[in-house]
Parts: C-alpha cells; sequence; structure tokens
C-alpha cells in the first residue's frame, strides 16, 4: 500500500511539474482591422526570441475587426490575453464594463502604452483625376469618399476627428464650421464598412469612390499591393496623430497563466526589433533612433492629437459617437 | 436599391443616343464633348451598380455576424427554447403538471380519502452550454412539499461514453426510467417499488454496436427503495449498472425493431439508511416496517426487463428482487422484496406506441376532424415479501399483508404531445396479511384514478 501511495505521489509530481512548464503557451492578441500583417511579423519575430531566451514555443493567435467591435467582443466574454486596438477608449470600455484589466492600464507601459503612432492619410487613384490635395477637396460636389463606420471602427473615427479638426483650424475653432465641414463630407461618402479593411476592400477591390480615408499604414500596403500603377497616397497639409494603444487583460492573461509573457510581448513592441518591424509596416517609430532610420517612409506634415482639439477620447466619444451624438446628426444612411 | 437591370436598360439609352448622335454627325468638338459627357455618366452609373453590389454584400456580411452571435426563441413542443445562433447554447423551459382525482369505490375497513390532488408540479430548466455540456434542474412542488428531484449536468463529448454527475435516476428499474407522462397509467407497478427513485452520484452511459446496446454505470450514495434524498447518511456506496439491448432497432422495417431487453442492478451496502414504505396503486401504504427495524448490511437488486412495440401494440414487462439487510435487536437477516408486471397497451386511434414520449398522428382540432389519440391499456402485477419478514419480526401481519396482485386497466386519451387525460381502474388484492379479527386479509382496494396532464 505504502509503495503504492508513493508512485502514485511521484507520478503527482511528474505531473504537476508538466503543468508547471509547457513546452508551447498560446497566447490571443485581439487587435483592429489593419494590423494583421504587422502582427504576423512581430509573432514571428517575438516567438524566436523568446524560445531562445526561455525554451519555450509560443504561438499567438491573432483576431481583427473594427475596433469597436472588437473591444465588444472582449466585453461579451472572448478571453484575450492582450488588446492592441485603435484607440484608448476602446480599451477603456473593456476596463470600465468588463473590468478585466485595471483603468489605469495606460500608465503601465511608455507613451501611454502606445508603442507606435500613425496619421490618417488619402489613397487615390493612379494619375489623381479627381485631383485631390487636401481635405477641402473632399467636400467638393461628385467627389465620392471611402471611409468605414465611425461607430465599429476606430481607423473611422481617427478619420473623422481628422477632418474635424481640420476644419476646426482652418476656422478659428469654429465648431458649426467644422460640423458644416464634416456634414458634407459625409454626404459624400456612399458605403459603410465595419472597418478599415473592408473599405480597402471597397475601394480597391469592388472598384468604389474617389478617394479612400485611410491609416497611413494601410494606404502604404495598398500601395505596395495593388501597385503604383493603380493608386497613389496623398498626404494632406495636416492630420490627427493617431495613437493606437496596446494592453495585458489582467484578468485573462492570469487565466491562461501568460502574465508574465504577454506583458513581454508588449514590451518588445517598443524595442528596436520591435520598433523596426512597426516601421517596415508603416507604423511610425516611437524610438528616435528607428525613426531617424525610417525618415523617409514617412512624410513630415502639420499633425495634431486628440487632447489638444478634442479633450481626450472620453469627450470626443461621448460628443461624436455615442448614440445621439453628433455622428449621428451628420450622417443618415441611404442619403 | 438600384438593380444591375435598372443600369443596364439606362446603358442602352445611353448608348443608343450616342448611336443616333453619331449618325447625325455633328462637329468634331461637339462631338467629343458628347461622348465625354456620355463617359461620364457611364461612369456614375457604374459607381451607383457597384455602391448597391457592396452595400448589399455588406448587408449580407453584418446579418451573417448577427447570425453567429445571436439567439432564437422558439416555442416547441418540447418546451420554450432559447437557442443561441451557432447551436452552442440552449435553455429549455418545460413544465409538468398532473392534476388526479382518486376515488374509491366500495367499503373498506382501511380508510380511503377521495381527493382531488396536485400529483406532480414540476418546472423543468434545461439545455446546453458550450455545446456538449447539458444541464436539467427540475423540483416538484406537488402535493404540499417541495422536493428537488433532478440536477445534473451531462457531458457528451463522447458519443460512447456520456458522463453525468448530479441528482437522477439511477439505471436499474425500467418503468422508473420512463418519463412519468410515457407511462401507460397513471401510477407505476408494483417492481418500481423496489428500485431507488433518484439518488445522488456518478454515471457514464452510451450506445455501442450501432445503438443495438446501451450500457449505464454508476456510483451512488445509495437511497431506500423508490426513495430519494439530497444526502448520504452512511460512507458507503450503492453501485449500478444497467445493460439494454434493442437488436434489430437499427433496422426500424424488422417486426421486432421494437424488441428491448436487459437487467438493470444495483449494490451496495445500505446502513442506517431509512426503511421505505410501499404504496397501492391507489397511492395507499400497504406495506411498512416494525419499529426498531433498522436497514444492516447488503442490498443487492436485480431488475430484468424488456419491452416490445410495433404499430399501436405495446408490451412492457420487468421483474424485481431486492434483498436487504434488515436487523431489529440482535436479529439480523438478508430479507428478499419481489415485484412483477406486465403491461399491454393498443392505441385505437392507429397511432405509433413507444418506450418514449406519443405524439399523435393527429392533435386535437376537431374543428379540422383532429381528435388526438386513444389508447387502452391493462397491466396486472405483483408483490411479495419472504416469510422470514415477518418470522423475524421486522414486521407484522396487523400492518402488512405478505402479498399483493393488482389489476389495472385504463384509458389514455392524448390530446397532443403535451396533454394528456387518464381514466385507470385498480383492482388490488391482499395475501397473508392483517389479522383474522379484521375479517381475514386486507380489504381489496378498488381505486379509480383520473389525471389531467400537461408536460412538455
Amino acid at each position: 500500500m505504502k509503495r503504492t501511495l508513493r508512485i502514485g505521489w511521484v507520478l503527482l509530481a511528474a505531473t504537476a511539474l508538466f503543468a508547471a512548464n509547457p513546452s508551447s503557451i498560446k497566447l490571443l492578441n485581439v487587435s483592429y482591422d489593419p494590423t494583421r500583417e504587422l502582427y504576423q511579423d512581430i509573432n514571428a519575430a517575438f516567438a524566436k526570441q523568446w524560445k531562445a531566451k526561455t525554451g519555450v514555443d509560443v504561438q499567438v493567435s491573432q483576431s481583427h475587426g473594427g475596433s469597436g467591435k472588437q473591444a465588444r467582443a472582449v466585453i461579451d466574454g472572448l478571453q484575450a490575453d492582450i488588446v492592441t486596438l485603435a484607440l484608448s477608449y476602446d480599451i477603456d470600455s473593456i476596463a470600465e464594463r468588463a473590468r478585466v484589466l485595471p483603468a489605469n492600464w495606460q500608465a503601465r507601459l511608455p507613451n501611454n502604452s502606445t508603442p507606435y503612432t500613425s496619421t490618417i492619410v488619402f489613397l487615390v487613384r493612379k494619375g489623381n483625376p479627381k485631383h485631390i490635395k487636401d481635405w477641402d477637396d473632399l467636400v467638393k460636389p461628385g467627389i465620392s469618399v471611402i471611409t468605414p463606420n465611425p461607430k465599429s471602427s476606430g481607423g473611422a473615427r481617427w478619420a473623422y476627428l481628422a477632418a474635424w479638426g481640420y476644419a476646426l483650424k482652418k476656422n478659428n475653432s469654429d465648431d458649426a464650421k467644422a460640423q458644416d465641414f464634416v456634414t458634407r463630407l459625409y454626404k459624400n461618402v456612399p458605403v459603410l464598412d465595419s472597418g478599415a479593411r473592408g473599405s480597402t476592400t471597397t475601394f480597391a477591390q469592388r472598384g468604389i469612390g474617389d478617394v479612400l480615408l485611410s491609416w497611413e499604414n494601410e494606404a502604404y500596403l495598398a500601395l505596395n499591393e495593388l501597385g503604383k500603377d493603380k493608386v497613389e497616397v496623398v498626404v494632406p497639409a495636416i492630420s490627427i496623430l493617431a495613437e493606437p494603444p496596446v494592453a495585458v487583460v489582467d484578468k485573462y492573461a492570469n487565466k491562461h497563466g501568460n502574465a508574465e509573457i504577454a506583458k513581454a510581448y508588449l514590451e518588445f513592441l517598443y524595442t528596436e526589433e520591435g520598433q523596426e518591424i512597426g516601421a517596415k509596416n508603416f507604423y511610425r517609430p516611437r524610438l528616435e533612433k528607428v525613426a531617424a532610420k525610417y525618415a523617409d517612409r514617412f512624410p513630415k506634415l502639420q499633425l495634431f492629437t486628440i487632447d489638444e482639439l478634442f479633450g481626450g477620447w472620453q469627450k470626443a466619444q461621448k460628443k461624436h459617437f455615442d448614440d445621439g451624438g453628433l455622428f449621428d446628426k451628420i450622417y443618415t444612411p441611404g442619403k | 436599391m438600384f438593380s444591375r437591370k435598372r443600369s443596364f436598360e439606362l446603358f442602352l439609352v445611353v448608348a443608343t443616343q450616342a448611336f443616333h448622335m453619331r449618325a447625325q454627325v455633328p462637329d468634331p468638338q461637339t462631338q467629343d464633348q458628347k461622348i465625354q459627357e456620355l463617359e461620364k455618366k457611364v461612369e456614375e452609373l457604374d459607381q451607383r451598380v457597384r455602391v448597391s453590389d457592396r452595400t448589399r454584400e455588406l448587408e449580407a456580411e453584418a446579418a451573417a455576424d448577427k447570425s453567429r452571435s445571436g439567439a432564437t426563441v422558439g416555442a416547441e413542443p418540447t418546451g420554450i427554447t432559447i437557442r443561441s445562433n451557432d447551436q452552442n447554447f440552449l435553455l429549455k423551459i418545460g413544465l409538468d403538471i398532473q392534476v388526479d382525482n382518486r376515488t374509491f369505490p366500495g367499503e373498506s375497513s382501511v380508510p380511503l380519502t377521495d381527493q382531488i390532488l396536485i400529483r406532480r408540479a414540476r418546472p423543468a430548466l434545461s439545455g446546453t452550454v458550450y455545446k456538449y455540456i447539458d444541464f436539467y434542474l427540475r423540483p416538484d412542488f406537488g402535493q404540499g412539499s417541495t422536493v428537488l428531484y433532478e440536477a445534473y449536468v451531462q457531458l457528451n463529448y463522447f458519443s460512447r461514453a456520456n458522463l453525468r454527475v448530479g441528482k437522477f435516476k439511477p439505471p436499474v428499474g425500467l418503468e422508473r426510467l420512463q418519463s412519468d407522462d410515457d407511462t401507460s397509467f397513471v401510477e407505476r407497478g408494483f417492481p418500481t417499488l423496489l428500485v431507488p427513485s433518484r439518488d445522488i452520484g456518478y454515471q457514464i452511459s452510451g450506445d455501442v454496436v450501432k445503438r443495438r446496446v446501451s450500457y449505464t454505470v454508476g456510483v451512488f450514495n445509495g437511497v431506500p427503495d423508490n426513495g430519494l434524498s439530497d444526502a448520504s447518511v452512511s460512507d458507503h456506496r450503492d453501485y449500478a449498472a444497467r445493460i439494454f439491448l434493442t437488436p434489430f432497432l437499427p433496422n426500424t422495417n424488422h417486426p421486432l425493431s421494437g424488441l428491448g431487453f436487459g437487467i438493470g442492478a444495483s449494490s451496495g451496502n445500505n446502513d442506517n439508511i431509512p426503511l421505505p414504505s410501499y404504496k397501492t396503486f391507489g397511492q395507499n401504504t400497504f406495506f411498512s416496517f416494525a419499529s426498531g427495524v433498522t436497514s444492516m448490511g447488503h442490498r443487492t437488486r436485480l431488475a430484468p426487463q424488456a419491452y416490445y412495440y410495433n404499430g399501436p401494440f405495446g408490451l412492457f414487462a420487468e421483474y424485481t428482487v431486492s434483498e436487504e439487510g434488515l436487523q431489529k435487536g440482535t436479529v439480523r437477516r438478508d430479507i428478499a422484496f419481489r415485484a412483477w408486471q406486465v403491461q399491454a397497451s393498443y392505441l385505437l386511434t392507429g397511432d405509433k406506441k413507444g418506450f418514449t414520449t406519443l405524439s399523435p398522428r393527429k392533435n386535437f382540432d376537431p374543428k379540422n376532424h383532429g381528435w388526438g389519440a386513444v389508447e387502452l391499456a391493462v397491466r396486472t402485477g405483483d408483490f411479495s415479501v419472504e416469510r422470514g419478514f415477518f418470522n423475524y419480526g421486522f414486521g407484522t401481519v396487523a400492518t402488512s399483508p405478505r402479498s399483493a396482485r393488482e389489476w389495472v386497466g385504463g384509458v389514455n386519451w392524448y390530446l397532443n404531445r403535451a396533454v394528456r387525460i387518464s381514466l385507470d381502474y385498480g383492482y388490488t388484492k391482499f395475501g397473508g396479511g392483517a389479522p383474522a379479527a379484521l375479517g381475514g386479509n386486507r380489504p381489496i382496494e378498488r381505486a379509480l384514478l383520473q389525471r389531467f396532464q400537461i408536460n412538455f
């Protein structure tokens, strides 16, 4: 009997040891629409680095969609270890409504947990037949503008605020004139996709519209994929500094035993290697050394921040994008 | 919505105009201007068609998305359901209400009370979570008490080995395993008195050999005959198993496809488990134990069982022996209780009879010539205890007969799958019990039981 018990304890200990030292780890990164290619590259580089450091294989699963839609999925129970969304409001919503990460999540990593930045530019058809150079050209009659739905897409919210901010700056912060400008712009929008990648499909694959309001990285990706004989990137004189944030979802990362690796994964984004991968995928690096190296990739333009013109995401969201907000007044489907 | 057909028509009009204009041969400058205008119109039309197509595409994507994440509420013959569109989650709300009217015609020295009562009032919550895990919760509020009848979780991932944990029917008696809305009579027969009603434990079950063989094995707390409890009273466990064969089932056209037979059994020590009392068809206690008697030692139940269903005809038989250790003072003996029954039923309306719920071909709806299904059923059965029960003082003939024989005839009217009205007449004769001073054996019990039942 004693011998049987001893064997039992040995087996139990071996099982515990095996469970405590898994040979493979799985992470789920829930991200927004146009980051597919970025995180494919990041995942491969991080897995290689983690394997070399710990000897453990790591598989990172990716989930992509409109940023707001992805945030709702996590709030509804999608057990993401990491969220890398288009704007901090969406992660704030997760923290507030699902309570799966602390409210001060943004203070846990440098640069308010935004390892890279981007902006909103225009993608037009080859030769720019409608002569679109800046924001004013988007509100002219006969111009068809493609942009996703700000209710579901983070990129669309950045684009909307970029247009609004441009109008504010042009009209001495006159909110009414800004609203009129954005209203005229959305009158030129024939269809709203739910996410940035969907809008790129609408513009590039379905051949709809004269101009796509696009993430900078998405625009250059489309340019590379479609070819310079099909589309051109037009950089407006002024646009918004988009700061997509990242965070560990503590509750689920802890539950999966992934807290340490999830944190390491996000910290990797700030390393020189991570920043280089970001720059190669047309995300503006935070690290000055990398930014200098890839300076020719990123045209210089005047960038304003959301805090500067809109008082932060909470205020912007409430005023413009919540139900009954200005966007609901500005845009009427089918008109 | 701007359709392709409409745009094609417009395109034809524009093209025809272009042809006429070319035919008129205006000056080249005007001609180029006209062509440019037409090209612009064609481009606009093309954009409108593309936008229309894309809008439809997005609407379809949104609908598919919603369909994946949403849920559907339904009302089905088996209950009210809320089902996730990905089929992974289900909540079903059911109800079982039985209102009985018991009448005991004739004279009897034993006071039998005519009454109308709520025999069962059982709301049921059941369903599925994460596709493979079922749950079932069913209390009973009937007869003025609240009893938890079923509460279990079942893992269905492996089709040949389902794991069930909680409180449910142990796999012993055939009629006990049949749902009370499927039995042919208002009350079950004698063999059910000798098998557990509900018990708490673990069970693995499955169908193998192309559904020809079903098996169940489980370990339970152990409960008295026909009893149920929410906690164990001893360290001992009951082990139960059942194997049931339906050798011709896969071929539903075979005349023996409705044949099933098998055996259920349980075994375990039953020290200090409360002792049962046994009731007649009219639900009057006819057999009880003397005071000071306790259960002590081993208990074994064996229950060979069979049924045969062919079209409207049904035959059902089972035999049960329950041998259990009893102790009074220093005397301890194993005493055997035996019971059997045979049932036959026939659906006059030609509907198909089976072990599970009957669904009439035509539900009750006289305006549309629907009357439901009508069934005639008869059964006979017997209960007996070995003489040692009395010889060792575990009971007395003053309160418990040595045997009982019953004959029951009934008619069932199934208005639809959920509603049934039943009328049964039961005749129970007792032997070897009750003192001579009362005129020999315990008086014959004549019981007229009527039930209105809704169950979904």
